[in-house]
């Protein structure tokens, strides 16, 4: 839903600003050096470290990197079935 | 002592040997002693837009291979004087030389010219390492489009590794027409992506083909806009503080932006 709207407004905007800001967002990826295989182990290892707290649904984990006017954020979606209550924790 | 200036960009065919020998010559006609480097060992081209491939006796790598003296291999320029070219080995590659050869070659014309233009080949392997390893400036050409900008901060990146801080930027083929209607960024979106020293603007210019047609730079045509740019981008190098000009009346351009960094 979002997607679309945000699909639909680039659509009307000039193609140079789109321009700008797929510069933007592939600069920033390019300059950290995020690539595919770092963000999968970061998935990776974040749902390890939330599944210690909640039991999360797989197959709904989604996490990407999104240009937020002039900076980058890490915007993650991870479904939460339950909370796993009074699990001792391991240090 | 002189400068060497590497003229790069990552991308290829965005028109930094163009922009070499327009610079070159300009920077020849502000009295400057010059000399132009083709660093693009295998495929060179700076000999063909300059109009002086049928010179060429000798290249950087009889230099190096010690068959011919450095002075004895420059080429003199037909119409400039204080014009010289190195020219690029055909029949080998990049591989061939080593970054301290072209190093010491830099080191050595620096003393007898004002200016060493080396013009890079396309890349960020061995080629575009041997043209930087001399230089104290570089100048990046880019065109306003995603491609290239990208490949653009990818070789600023590199150059600040070898410790070239001394950096400007160019952006080439400009269409002021459809920067006008949106559909081109213009320079202030693309210095503001990456922030860098900005030395000027090089529109579109079909001039740029005729002129590379005949073997003469674009430079010695007064009615051309692009040899109007070349030649206003030399005199900053050269150190004048002169404003890059606008494009159209009210235009993005302005005079915003100050040159110094050449001096
Ligand atoms: N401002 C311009 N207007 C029109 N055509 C241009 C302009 N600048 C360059 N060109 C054309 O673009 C082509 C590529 O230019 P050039 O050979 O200078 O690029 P390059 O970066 O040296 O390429 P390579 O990476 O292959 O060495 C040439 O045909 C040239 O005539
Ligand atoms: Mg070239």
């Amino acid at each position: 839903m979002l997607k679309q709207l945000v699909r639909l407004l680039r659509r009307n905007q000039k193609s140079k600003d789109v321009a700008k800001s797929r510069l933007q967002l592939i600069l920033v990826q390019d300059r950290i050096g995020i690539d595919e295989q770092l963000m999968q182990a970061l998935q990776t290892d974040m749902t390890a470290l939330l599944s210690r707290y909640f039991e999360l649904e797989q197959d709904g984990i989604e996490m990407e990197m999104q240009r937020e006017g002039q900076s980058m954020a890490l915007v993650a979606n991870i479904p939460v079935s339950s909370l796993k209550i009074r699990r001792p924790l391991q240090a | 002592m002189g400068k060497v200036i590497v003229v790069t960009s990552g991308k290829g065919g965005v028109g930094k040997s163009t922009s070499t020998a327009n610079l070159g010559t300009a920077l020849a006609l502000l009295n400057q002693r010059v000399v132009v480097v083709d660093a693009d060992i295998g495929l060179r081209n700076l000999d063909v837009i300059m109009g002086l491939e049928s010179r060429v006796v000798y290249t950087s790598m009889d230099v190096i291979e010690g068959t011919c003296d450095l002075d004895k291999a420059l080429v003199k320029d037909r119409r400039t004087k204080d014009l010289h070219l190195l020219a690029a080995s055909q029949k080998n590659n990049k591989n061939d030389i080593q970054p301290e050869q072209m190093k010491k070659i830099c080191l050595e014309l620096k003393e007898e010219y004002d200016y060493v233009l080396v013009d890079s080949p396309a890349g960020i392997e061995q080629g575009f390492r041997n043209a930087a390893a001399g230089a104290d400036v570089a100048i990046i050409v880019t065109t306003p489009e995603v491609a290239s900008v990208r490949d653009a901060d990818r070789i600023i990146g590199l150059l600040m590794n070898m410790e070239i801080d001394d950096m400007g930027l160019i952006i080439n083929r400009l269409a002021p027409k459809m920067v006008e209607s949106g559909d081109m960024m213009n320079p202030d979106d693309i210095i503001d992506i990456l922030s860098i020293n900005f030395i000027g603007v090089v529109p579109e210019d079909k001039e740029i083909v005729i002129s590379t047609n005949r073997g003469l730079p674009t430079t010695y045509n007064h009615q051309s806009s692009a040899g109007q740019a070349y030649r206003r981008i030399a005199r900053r190098i050269d150190g004048e503080d002169i404003p890059i000009p606008e494009f159209k009346p009210g235009s993005w351009l302005g005079n915003l932006f100050k040159f110094n960094s050449f001096k």
